[in-house]
Order: structure tokens, then C-alpha cells, then sequence
């Protein structure tokens, strides 16, 4: 009994490691540093948009600041809000330029009415 | 069996007068002194030393019967009943016995009827504790086909409380019940919701996903989506400061679904940003039928490479092509493949799950089938259960009941998918991803697929499981 517990426990640290291995994702650091939006939003300001290396991030607009989370997947950028909200950012341009979907949701592209275009302003979070 | 124990009350070996029967033999430790399948020819009474009686299978499966001491016998069964040995007997230390050879043991129980009757009383009592040991051995095999409620009370209360402790500690918790505790907003009726429309003193804003919104809205409604609210605030400010007298209008806010009510939330948040005048349709899933609305061609969300897991989760389409063939459908060793493929596929839906519960609660919302009260307690609880029934699938333990949790889930998830469908609802499936998953009849058809796993699980599985008894590497019979 005493062999197939250790057993067990064998099987469950190799699942374990496999998932905690194959669930790190892709490197963050290529996209940390921190971005403006190149247009004002909302006509009025422009959006300050921080990603660092950890994995956190904060969106600031007008002096208001929301922090979030972050992953890199499939070469996008996943951002994750408190409220459980996805924004799907499209880099370009070796990551100099960021695309974010506002719609919530993934399109093949930026929908042109809900996209907000940053561009690097400094390397590094 | 083919050798006993002195019984109690009986005469022992010093009682057959043996003086002038047989010969005696030392035997050293460690020699095996009847062997399991040979010709019987002695009959054995030990003087001193022990002796161990034990059966082997032809893999070297051994089981030990009995060891036997001083004034005891043996190998009078096979030489009773002609057969050969039923067990083996080997010399645990130095042995004295006195040997008898058949022919003298066929006079010894023609004179001696109290011996005769002895050993028929042993065979009796062997008979006996034979037919026990089988039934033990059937109980444990129908335990180990039975489904008890405790292996499903075992996962199910594993999972909660696994689940409500993670919560406490994760940084992305999220609260048991949505909404519980929070003030209300003032409500208005439909007729006076008209009135103002009429009046034009209203603005409708709708606090659905802009999918949704794209798909219906009334005519002439803002959409700000209540999970996009600090990102797009300032935007909806915005667009309401370019409204000639929007100020003074009554904000209508619509959008609640029996699964989330967004109107309220979003009210909420519109009040702690100043706004006056705003309020929520009183009969909140009514606005499609008492307000002119918008409507466009229903869009699927846009597929997105799913990497593995996407991969992995067609795997069980193949299960349709294998039940066709009998003897696949039947053998265990597919149980074992269903087995470990739905455990990883579980396990590995699980773990996204897990770690951002507010993401697949809004998946659930989406849905819209769980009332509210629900969708965090089951946003928080099925990925821990996919995760512990995964794993017990994976190990082999309680597989049957685990089976049967994995096909409940898959059920519940079907209805779900097929009522999307027919509604031509626009979501993410949050099966596998978070986003950019569409709702189709291939997922249908996948799921279906893993319940047809389940079942052959269910009628099967046999193999490599960690019972009540110990683990099973191959089948273990009767």
C-alpha cells in the first residue's frame, strides 16, 4: 500500500510539473515597457499603458489608474481586467506598436470603431 | 491445501503411534519439502522445527497459507484424494519429520478411524473457510465495480473546498455570490420608460458585451459595457458631454440577463461617477419587446488557434469510429486510453479556469442559464472539479464515479452549447480558451464524444486502477 501511494504520488508530481511547465506561457519581455496611445481617447486624453516583466500592468487615463494583469499567447498580448474582462492586443512592428480590440472579445484585426493604437515610448516594465 | 494444524481437543501426531511407521528426516531451513503440482507419495508429521505452506501462480504470484509447528502434519489431502499437491510446503528452520510413504498412511486410517475422521473433519472446515475467502474476493470485485455516494461526496466536497480556499488566497478572488450586499437602484416601469423615450428626455444605455449589443439593442442606445467600465468611461462621458442636453436626461440603463444583472451593476458604477438621473428598467428582460429595436445578421465569434488543448479535444471524435469495432469496444485497455485522455483534457481546461475564476464566471453569464446567485459558486467550483476528477481518472481511483461526474459535466455543457446555438448567441465558447472559442456543433459533437468515453469508462475500466484492496496492475480474477 505503502508502494502504490508513493506511486501516487509520483504520477502527481509529474502531472504537476508538466501543467505548471506547459501552463508558464511565452515570454513577457519582449512587450514589457510603457506605451501612449497615439490618438487622445475619447478626444480628450492620452492613454498611458505600462506592462511590466511581471506580469502586472496599469492603463492610465486622465490620472486615473486601473492595473491589471497580463500573458503573452500565441504572440498576443492577453490583457486581464479585475472585473474578468480580456483585451486582446495585436503587436506590430516588432512590438513598437500595440493594437488593442476594446470590444472585449478576439477579431481576426482591429475593429477600426473599438481600437485603440499605442505606440512604445520607453523599453522594460 | 494440502496441509493443518493440530486441532484443538484432537490427538496430535503422538497420538497415531507412528513408532513403527515411516522415517525420519532432517531437513535444514530453506528446503522446500513438497513442491505444488507434484505426485503425492508422503505423508509428513513434524517433531520439531517449522514449516510454511504457500500456493504460487505461474508468474511467481505467491500467497502464503499457514506455517505449521511441532506435533502437526501435512500432505495427507493429495494423498487422500490422488491429486497432485495443491501447495508447497518448505522448512522455515532445521526440521525434524517423520516421513510416511502412502501405503502406510492408507493402513494408519484403516486403524485409525479417530485420524480418518480428523482429516475429513479438516477438509470440511477447509471447504469452509475456502468458500469465505471467495466470497471476500467477489465482495471486493463488486466494491470495485460499485459507485458508492461517498466517492462522489469525496469529489464534489474535495472541489468546494479546494475551490473556496484557493479563493481566499488568490489575488484574482472573486465574491461567492455576485452582488450580494450592494444597494439597489432606483427602477422604472416600462410605461413611464416609454413616456420619457416619448418625451425625449430619455438615453438608453445597454451594459451587455458589444456583441451582443451589435446583435440587438433598442433603437438609438448607447452601449457601455459593464465589464469594460474603467477602460471605457471615459469614451461614454465623452460621447454623453457631445449630447445637447443629455444632462438633464433620464439615463435608462437595460441589459440584465437572469444570469447577471449588468443593468444594476452598471447603474451603480454610473453613480459613483456623478451622474444623476439614472435608473433600470424595472422589468429587465423585457426591453426587446417594448422598445423598437436594432437588429443585425448574428455574428459567431472569430476562431483562434487553440494550441494544444484544441488539439487534444478532437481526440475524442476518433471514440465513434473505435465503438464500432466489438472487441475495441469492450477492452479495457481502451478504458485506460478514455481514461488518461480525458483526465489531461480535464486537467488541462481546468488550470486556466482555475487561476482567473472572473473570466469563466462572465463565460457563464454569457451562457445565460445560471441564475445569478450561481454563477460564482459554479465559476469557482466546476474547474476544481474538472481538476480532481481528472486526476482521479488519471490515477485509477473511484474511476467509475469519476467517469460519471466527467459525463454529467459534458451533459450539462452540451445543453448549454445547443441552446447557444439555437439562439445564435454570440460567444466564446470558454471550453478550452478564453476568447475567440466559437460556439459550433463540432463542440457538441466533442463533448458527445467524451460522454461516449465515459460510458465505455463506466462498462469497462479494469485495468491500472488504485481499488480498496491495492493497486491493479492487470486484471485480477476469480
Amino acid at each position: 500500500m505503502k508502494k502504490d501511494l508513493l506511486k501516487c504520488a509520483a504520477i502527481l508530481v509529474i502531472i504537476v510539473m508538466g501543467l505548471v511547465l506547459g501552463g508558464c506561457g511565452e515570454s513577457r519581455s519582449p512587450f514589457a515597457g510603457t506605451y501612449k496611445s497615439v490618438e487622445p481617447f475619447a478626444g480628450k486624453n492620452f492613454v498611458d499603458l505600462t506592462l511590466h516583466e511581471d506580469g502586472r500592468g496599469t492603463w492610465t487615463l486622465a490620472g486615473k489608474t486601473i492595473e491589471f494583469t497580463w500573458v503573452v499567447n500565441e504572440g498576443k498580448i492577453w490583457i486581464y481586467t479585475k472585473t474578468g474582462a480580456i483585451i486582446i492586443v495585436s503587436p506590430s512592428d516588432s512590438g513598437r506598436m500595440l493594437s488593442a480590440d476594446m470590444t472585449g472579445d478576439w477579431h481576426p484585426g482591429c475593429p477600426p470603431n473599438a481600437c485603440i493604437v499605442f505606440k512604445r515610448v520607453s523599453e522594460g516594465g | 491445501m494440502e496441509a493443518t494444524q493440530k486441532p484443538e481437543g484432537t490427538g496430535g501426531a503422538a497420538g497415531l503411534n507412528l513408532q513403527h511407521l515411516g522415517q525420519e528426516v532432517s531437513v535444514p531451513a530453506g528446503t522446500r519439502i513438497v513442491s505444488q503440482g507434484e505426485a503425492p507419495e508422503f505423508f509428513y508429521v513434524i517433531q520439531s522445527g517449522r514449516v510454511r505452506v504457500f500456493r504460487e501462480t505461474e508468474d511467481r504470484i505467491r500467497t502464503d497459507l499457514t506455517e505449521l509447528g511441532p506435533g502437526t502434519y501435512f500432505g495427507e489431502v493429495a494423498l487422500v484424494t490422488g491429486q497432485p499437491r495443491t501447495a508447497s510446503v518448505e522448512a522455515l528452520e532445521d526440521a525434524k519429520l517423520v516421513k510416511v510413504s502412502k501405503q502406510e498412511f492408507d493402513s494408519l486410517l484403516d486403524q485409525n478411524p479417530q485420524l480418518a475422521r480428523h482429516i475429513i473433519q479438516q477438509m470440511a472446515s477447509w471447504l469452509v473457510a475456502g468458500d469465505t475467502r471467495l466470497e471476500t474476493q467477489v465482495v471486493h470485485q463488486v466494491k470495485l465495480r460499485q459507485v458508492s455516494w461517498f466517492d462522489y461526496l469525496l469529489m464534489m466536497g474535495l472541489s468546494v473546498i479546494l475551490a473556496l480556499v484557493f479563493n481566499l488566497y488568490n489575488d484574482n478572488k472573486i465574491a461567492l455570490i455576485h452582488g450580494w450586499g450592494q444597494t439597489g437602484v432606483p427602477e422604472i416601469s416600462l410605461d413611464q420608460a416609454k413616456q420619457e423615450l416619448q418625451k425625449q428626455q430619455a438615453i438608453f444605455v445597454d451594459a451587455r458585451k458589444s456583441a451582443f449589443f451589435d446583435q440587438e439593442h433598442i433603437k438609438g442606445a448607447m452601449n457601455l459595457p459593464v465589464i469594460l467600465f474603467d477602460l471605457m468611461y471615459p469614451m461614454f462621458n465623452f460621447t454623453l458631454e457631445q449630447t445637447p442636453g443629455a444632462k438633464s436626461k433620464t439615463v435608462i440603463v437595460y441589459g440584465g440577463t437572469i444570469s447577471r444583472r449588468m443593468d444594476v451593476d452598471l447603474a451603480r458604477m454610473l453613480v459613483s461617477k456623478g451622474l444623476s438621473h439614472v435608473v433600470v428598467l424595472q422589468n429587465y428582460r423585457a426591453w426587446d419587446t417594448a422598445f423598437p429595436v436594432e437588429k443585425r445578421k448574428p455574428k459567431a465569434a472569430a476562431g483562434m488557434p487553440l494550441g494544444l488543448p484544441g488539439l487534444l479535444e478532437w481526440i475524442p471524435v476518433s471514440i465513434f469510429v473505435l465503438i464500432l469495432i466489438p472487441p475495441i469496444r469492450r477492452s479495457p485497455y481502451l478504458s485506460v486510453f478514455c481514461r488518461l485522455l480525458l483526465g489531461a483534457i480535464f486537467i488541462s481546461f481546468a488550470l486556466s479556469k482555475i487561476l482567473r475564476p472572473a473570466v469563466f464566471a462572465l463565460n457563464v453569464v454569457d451562457y445565460g442559464m445560471m441564475p445569478s446567485f450561481g454563477v460564482n459558486l459554479w465559476a469557482l467550483a466546476l474547474p476544481w472539479a474538472e481538476l480532481v476528477v481528472g486526476l482521479f481518472l488519471i490515477l485509477g481511483i473511484r474511476t467509475r464515479a469519476a467517469a460519471t461526474l466527467i459525463a454529467a459535466m459534458n451533459i450539462t455543457f452540451i445543453v448549454g452549447l445547443v441552446n447557444a446555438i439555437l439562439h445564435q448567441m454570440p460567444i466564446n465558447c470558454g471550453c478550452v480558451g478564453e476568447v475567440g472559442e466559437p460556439v459550433n456543433w463540432l463542440k457538441v459533437m466533442k463533448n458527445t464524444g467524451m460522454v461516449v468515453m465515459c460510458i465505455q469508462i463506466f462498462l469497462y475500466d479494469r485495468f491500472l486502477v488504485l481499488d480498496r484492496g491495492g493497486f491493479i496492475l492487470r486484471d485480477r480474477k476469480i
